[in-house]
């Protein structure tokens, strides 16, 4: 599959890193490799707006942060999600689901 | 669920590193996963710069989002410490509901009376009057150029060449009320009343700037000679009082005088210049020249001016005086001596003279309640040493001092708002009380009401106190030392608040001595005024004021039959000892000025003539009333029309201009022509006010020159007032439509007159009893404090063979030196403000020695009395008890 990455969807970037924190807790560039693997390198993403949104979505109490070790001994910031964020993330990803159903029933050959 | 407990504080440089760690450790992460795949380190570095994409904003906008998050972590803190201190708080006073009510009682008065006074002083002495534009507002008298005589009225003629010639000012307007005098009767409406009359000028309404709640002002034609003016404006009240507040009365009506006046509209509720008794206002081109002649040596007008946008006011003076001298120059006859003219800013004519006993009072309600904080302060000291264990447990547990502090002081702000809250409830008693007692002693009484900057004001004294008692104890509660609390037995901290304590006694001493010197100086100066000889004896005189009306009595021989026969009539009435008639009462008005020339006197050029306060009166008036005749006699039935003219004049006028001579015999020229004989020389009555000296006053035979204005007196045997409504019967009988002004009795206008100091007194008097008692309860409490701390040392002694004398000697050895320091303290300081009270008082000096040596002994007494008990307690002390160890 290798076309020009697509460009983010509005609001999608939240869902995603929701998703990843899902898995497991990470720091910040574990999600953004998490992510760009899952995708495939569809989707293009900055790491700048993805640390923005880990933030936002920190201040928003969706995801919670703590300094901790790395791999190799290095000191990185951790995330986790809030039980806030889980609902967060059951709420988008079923808004997610209704919208993609939708443009797929418009674009379904007649 | 999240809990954090303890988390650091992070500063902003914390978050600025850990932002710039966090975007560190992500490109050096990737930059080594692209080395791992075979890149170069720079390459690496390069690539992962560039697919991380605007760092810089990236960072800066991390770090905003960071502080943003620390804010609110530390706001959502500060809420739950509230909080838990909120909750603290009401816990532990529940605890004390002894120290909690005693508190509480105390602020609520404290707060309640500071903030009714200062509603008071707000409303009265700061709230702009009531009129557009208030500070343009100004009041204009004559004076004389010799300066001799300030604040004189103008006439009529004067005040229109003013109103005409005037350049800086928007308009000038003039009025004429004189409280029971200046009035008309109203007929038609049922019983003929007497309505309270204000006569004003074309330019008093437009200068004053008031629009009417109902109908319009009257045009400037309504308002002149010749024009139609018999029109009239009502009074809120009296609209209210006589028509119900109907609005239909607009348009008609009403008879005064035997004259129809129609009614333009009704002037709203917050008009009450220039009095709250004024019932309707009317043309003062209305007023027949038979009753006030209009040439210019005729002054009755009150004027009031508004000065042009951005005049000041002494270029207003500036301006009014050269017209003055204009018209001086054009009429030398009647205005060569009242030459100048005086401006005072409106507001400060109507507060002036209450702006010292207010503030005065203010600074007293002011001094309790510092003294009940103080109180409030010492019990806290005691509940703090009470709780040591608490303390010292939450200190182990990790809390830090500011914190305890900070949560004992949240204790204090809670009573304090709380005590506040009912102090509003007491404020709003007080202040009805006070608006009710004084409406006649008060100007603008009837503005008086709480608005937002009162409650800003209680709120305020609210958090004043709280912080006022509270800090000190909690900074001195926090302090513990955890070592000693907990161990067992630390009961002997010596000296533990207690030097804090005995300073806040000495103080609140201080202020009590202050406060008590005030009240004693403000009741001697009032015993001083009741103990002044009024100049008659007031005892069973009852007084029925009444205008004869000009309609019905026409020329002088029907006034005079009528005159004679109201008099006679009260005299034949069953129950009256003697009876007389003057104009005026004392202390009801003093009568018109009469010019007149001394024997031999001859006036230079532009002098102008001696002149006093002439009444007409009847025969045996003195003896009515009860005034001592000093030498010649009183006026009697020879003393009539076509008889030679005749004056009694009184001491101060005897002395003033007749000196050591006697003044029976000398002859006056009334009016500069006519001639007059002293007959008679009385003792000086109080006609004025009571506080003001006498001054020179005439007498002359009503019979001999007849005025209309008459007040009819009535010594009676029995009670005065019982007689009252007999008495208006008996004249009713005379002439059935005749109108009464008024009806009272001398002890009660002698009442009225005292009425100001006498309200002065009684807050004053209150304010230092309770100042009193606060302080007495200060001793009390320390002196009881120390005793339960020193109980061991106290015990020692008597074990060790000290009697109960000594040990309560000691005690009270200790009270007494308190109270010799507070009120050392107290009485010098009374000193230093004795200036500022100078002007309240009469007969007595601001710094009476007599005063600071009974107040100061007094206080020492009741230092003794309370310290009493804990004397005696001390002395009972059980040795066996007191030495056991905790």
């Amino acid at each position: 599959m290798s076309r020009e990455p697509m460009d983010l969807l509005q609001g999608t970037l939240d869902v995603l890193i929701l998703r990843a924190l899902a898995w497991g807790t990470m720091h910040g560039y574990a999600v953004s490799r998490w992510i760009h693997e899952r995708t495939d390198g569809t989707i293009a993403i900055e790491d700048a707006p993805l640390y923005k949104a880990l933030h936002r979505l920190e201040k928003a109490e969706c995801v919670l942060a703590e300094w901790g070790l790395s791999e190799n001994n290095r000191r990185a910031r951790y995330y986790r999600l809030t039980p806030l964020g889980r609902k967060q993330l059951r709420v988008e990803e079923a808004n997610w689901r209704r919208y993609a159903a939708a443009v797929f029933r418009v674009l379904e050959p007649a | 669920m999240i809990r954090r407990f303890f988390y650091p504080r992070r500063t902003r440089r914390d978050i600025q590193t850990d932002v710039d760690e966090e975007l560190r450790f992500h490109l050096d992460s990737r930059q080594q996963d692209l080395v791992a795949r075979g890149e170069t380190s720079s390459d690496a570095r390069l690539q992962a710069m560039r697919e991380f994409g605007d760092i810089d904003d990236a960072r800066g906008y991390l770090r905003n989002i960071d502080n943003e998050i620390e804010s609110l972590r530390r706001r959502k803190d500060y809420m739950d410490e509230l909080r838990q201190d909120l909750g603290f708080a009401f816990r532990s006073l529940r605890s004390t509901p002894g120290f909690t009510l005693v508190a509480l009682l105390s602020l609520a008065l404290g707060i309640g009376a500071n903030t009714a006074i200062f509603s008071v002083v707000h409303s009265v002495l700061q709230r702009p009057l009531p009129f557009p534009n208030p500070e343009q507002l100004v009041q204009v008298w004559s004076s004389t150029t010799a300066g001799d005589r300030s604040h004189v009225s103008a006439s009529a003629l004067d005040v229109d060449d003013w109103r005409a010639q005037k350049k800086r000012f928007t308009d000038i307007g003039g009025y004429w009320f004189a409280e029971g005098a200046s009035g008309a009767d109203l007929t038609g409406r049922g019983e003929a009343q007497r309505v309270s009359v204000a006569a004003v000028t074309p330019g008093f309404f437009p200068t004053l700037g008031v629009a009417p709640m109902i109908g319009r002002l009257p045009a400037e034609s309504e308002m002149v000679r010749g024009g139609d003016d018999k029109v009239v404006l009502l009074s809120h009240a009296y609209w209210t009082r006589a028509f119900g507040g109907d609005r239909a009365i607009v348009g008609q009506s009403l008879i005064l005088g035997g004259e129809a006046y129609r009614v333009l509209g009704v002037l709203p509720a917050h008009f009450t210049y220039p009095s709250a008794n004024v019932e309707i206002y009317l043309p003062f081109s209305t007023i027949p020249d038979g009753s006030i002649p209009r040439i210019r040596p005729v002054r009755v007008l009150n004027v009031v001016a508004r000065m042009a946008p951005g005049v000041t006011i002494e270029q207003a003076a500036t301006e009014m005086t050269l017209i003055t001298r204009g018209l001086a120059e054009r009429y030398p006859d009647s205005n060569a001596s009242y030459a100048n003219a005086e401006l005072q800013s409106l507001a400060e004519v109507i507060t002036g003279p209450v702006r010292a006993p207010l503030l005065g009072l203010l600074a007293a309600v002011a001094f309790v309640l510092a003294m009940a904080c103080m109180n409030i302060a010492s019990l806290l000291l005691a509940r703090a040493a009470a709780r040591k264990r608490e303390v010292a447990v939450r200190v182990s547990l990790g809390a830090t001092r500011s914190r305890i502090i900070r949560q004992l002081v949240t204790e204090s702000l809670a009573l304090a708002t709380v005590g506040g809250m009912l102090g509003l409830a007491v404020a709003h008693i007080c202040t009805k009380v006070l608006v009710a007692t004084s409406a006649d002693r008060l100007p603008r009484s009837q503005e008086i009401h709480t608005d937002g900057v009162v409650l800003a004001y209680a709120f305020g004294a609210s958090l004043l106190a709280g912080l006022l008692f509270g800090v000190v104890p909690a900074i001195r509660a926090s302090a513990v030392n955890l070592a000693d609390t907990i161990r067992a037995g630390s009961n002997s901290v010596v000296g533990d608040g207690q030097r804090l304590r005995s300073v806040l006694v000495v103080t609140q001493i201080a202020f009590a001595v202050v406060l008590a010197v005030g009240a004693t100086l403000s009741t001697r100066s009032f015993a001083k005024l009741l103990q002044v000889d009024p100049g008659f004896k007031p005892e069973r005189l009852v007084a029925v004021a009444l205008t004869m009306s000009t309609a019905r009595h026409g020329n002088d021989g029907a006034y005079l039959n009528y005159y004679q026969q109201l008099i006679e009539r009260v005299r034949a009435t069953p129950g009256v000892v003697s009876a007389a008639a003057a104009q005026y009462a004392p202390f009801r008005g003093m009568g018109e000025r009469n010019g007149f020339l001394l024997p031999g006197q001859s006036l230079a050029n532009g002098e102008e003539m001696p002149n006093a306060p002439a009444q007409r009166i009847s025969d045996d008036w003195f003896r009515t009333i009860g005034t001592r005749l000093v030498e010649g006699r009183e006026f009697a039935a020879t003393d009539r029309k076509g008889s030679p003219l005749v004056v009694v004049v009184n001491k101060a006028f005897a002395k003033q201009y007749f000196k050591e001579q006697s003044a029976i015999g000398q002859s006056l020229k009334l009016g500069g022509s006519v001639d007059a004989t002293i007959v008679g020389v009385v003792a000086d009555i109080r006609q004025s006010a009571i506080a003001d000296e006498p001054t020179p006053l005439m007498y002359i035979s009503n019979y001999q020159n007849l005025r209309v204005r008459v007040t009819l007196v009535a010594r009676t045997q029995g009670e005065p007032l019982l007689l009252a409504r007999t008495l208006q019967n008996a004249i009713r009988e005379i002439d059935r439509d005749q109108t009464i002004t008024e009806v009272f009795t001398f002890d009660e206008i002698l009442n009225e007159a005292v009425a100001r100091p006498k309200f002065l007194t009684v807050l004053f008097g209150t304010f230092g009893t309770l100042g009193l008692l606060l302080g007495a309860v200060g001793i009390y409490g320390v002196l009881s404090f120390i005793v339960s701390q020193r109980r061991r040392e106290i015990g020692l002694r008597i074990a060790l063979g000290a009697n109960a004398g000594a040990v309560q000697r000691l005690v009270m050895q200790r009270g007494l030196l308190l109270a010799i320091a507070g009120v050392a303290v107290g009485i010098s300081s009374a000193l230093m403000l004795s200036r500022y009270i100078e002007g309240m008082l009469y007969g007595i000096a601001s710094t009476d020695a007599m005063t600071y040596v009974s107040v100061a002994a007094g206080l020492i007494l009741i230092a003794t009395l309370a310290s009493l008990i804990p004397a005696w307690r001390a002395s009972r002390v059980d040795p066996l008890v007191a030495l056991q160890p905790e």
